[in-house]
């Protein structure tokens, strides 16, 4: 009697070894996933961003330095260029006012990348050999960044999306990825404080564990458009307690606060009804 | 017009700061603490909301509406989905609205059992 059976003359044709070699491939790739995945650092959990700044994107050029992103005169100095230190400059009046359009406030699309390196609530970073998934609570959003070799797609197969493309590689205990093809200033910032980047934008990031169990995230930021020379941009995370669980984040669930086309922020009652008393005209 | 109105340092701080909206319709340089009656509590996101009524100087009731944040932090931070119940009555700190619209900015609560949510020190 055969040992893996097969009654066929098709699978009889093939008996003995190489059978049991084709029957054994899937738990010799399992074992070579596992072995993979053995080697990859730990993750695992819930974390929690370190730099908060009200989510100020770069907290190491902030001015004042616990300037808040949204806070009146609080902002960040990025290398920028002459024209988009202008752009820049004229979303902070906005937020002077308190009329920035801060996209994610309208409860309809994702922070995109880089911000969601940035945002309150928690993180999940899922690490599998072939792919790292950074998923976070509050959007939510979802960063996928492919370690399989592959390289970034054609141009022709890419168009702007809010997480862009992002292909990276291993080494040893380091995440290091590149992301491209971001949707920038059209319809994203990345932070309240009114700063925006172009759909030019590159992103070389490297991931890992500090000594002190920080996962340390360093950003080095191109775009022809918008800066002058590198931006780099550090920030951490802290895992939190073991147990912690992320939830669902849903912002359209009961959105009291719609925002008008002048970028008023409003306030609604149980029925739905505006609250405020001044509502400026768009 | 309510019957409690005082300035202290702004005590809404970091808190909204992370709202998914501006916090910039609340003054932060006033804080109202008062006495309310709870009449709803919803549990959802993106925030909370504490509905409370509130007497007027006159003594009538208006119903307020005061906004925290979202439920996934605060039950990390103790917060449950039965925090307040209606029928609750209260102390209540929060920032009002610039504009004195019925609505605020939560800071922090009292129960009649001595039970404090938020910041109350």
């Amino acid at each position: 009697m055969r040992p893996f059976g097969g009654s066929s003359g098709i699978i009889s044709a093939f008996d003995s070894v190489p059978v049991m070699q084709m029957r054994l491939m899937p738990i010799f790739l399992l074992l070579v996933c596992q072995s993979a995945a053995a080697e990859l650092p730990d993750w695992s959990g819930v974390w929690q961003r370190v730099e908060g700044n009200g989510g100020m994107f770069d907290v190491s050029t902030t001015e004042p330095p616990d300037g808040r992103a949204g806070s009146p005169g609080a902002r960040q100095h990025p290398p920028l260029t002459e024209r988009w230190e202008a752009k820049y400059r004229a979303n902070l009046a906005l937020v002077a006012v308190d009329r920035l359009p801060d996209p994610i406030s309208r409860c309809g699309t994702p922070a995109g990348f880089p911000r969601l390196l940035a945002l309150p609530d928690v993180y999940e970073f899922i690490v599998r050999p072939e792919q790292t998934w950074i998923i976070t609570e509050n959007g939510p959003n979802i960063l996928r960044i492919y370690t399989d070799g592959r390289s970034h797609p054609p141009a022709e197969e890419m168009w702007p999306t809010f997480t862009g493309d992002s292909v990276g590689r291993w080494d040893q205990d380091v995440l290091s990825f590149t992301t491209i093809g971001m949707i920038g200033e059209s319809q994203t910032v990345l932070d309240r404080s009114g700063m925006v980047l172009s759909d030019q934008a590159t992103v070389a990031t490297r991931m890992s564990l500090t000594d002190e169990g920080l996962l340390r995230a360093e950003l080095e930021i191109d775009d022809p458009l918008a800066l002058t020379e590198t931006w780099h941009v550090v920030r951490h995370f802290r895992r939190m307690p073991h147990g912690t669980k992320a939830y669902d984040y849903a912002c359209a669930e009961n959105n009291r606060n719609p925002i008008t086309d002048a970028g008023q922020t409003l306030t609604l009652d149980t029925e739905g009804k505006v609250i405020d008393k001044v509502i400026e005209d768009d | 017009m309510i019957r409690t109105a005082f300035l202290v340092a702004s005590l809404l701080l970091a808190s909204f700061a992370d709202a998914h909206h501006s916090s910039a319709m609340f003054d932060k340089n006033r804080v109202v603490e008062i006495t309310a009656t709870v009449t709803e509590f919803q549990w959802t996101n993106p925030h909370v909301w504490i509905e409370i009524n509130i007497a007027n100087e006159d003594g009538q009731e208006e119903a307020w509406s005061i906004e925290g944040l979202g439920p996934n932090s605060l039950f990390r931070n103790g917060w449950r989905p039965n925090s307040f119940k209606a029928g609750d009555v209260i102390e209540i700190r929060f920032n009002p609205m610039h504009d004195g619209s019925n609505a605020g900015g939560f800071i922090g609560a009292k129960f009649s059992d001595g039970r404090t949510l938020g910041r109350w020190d």
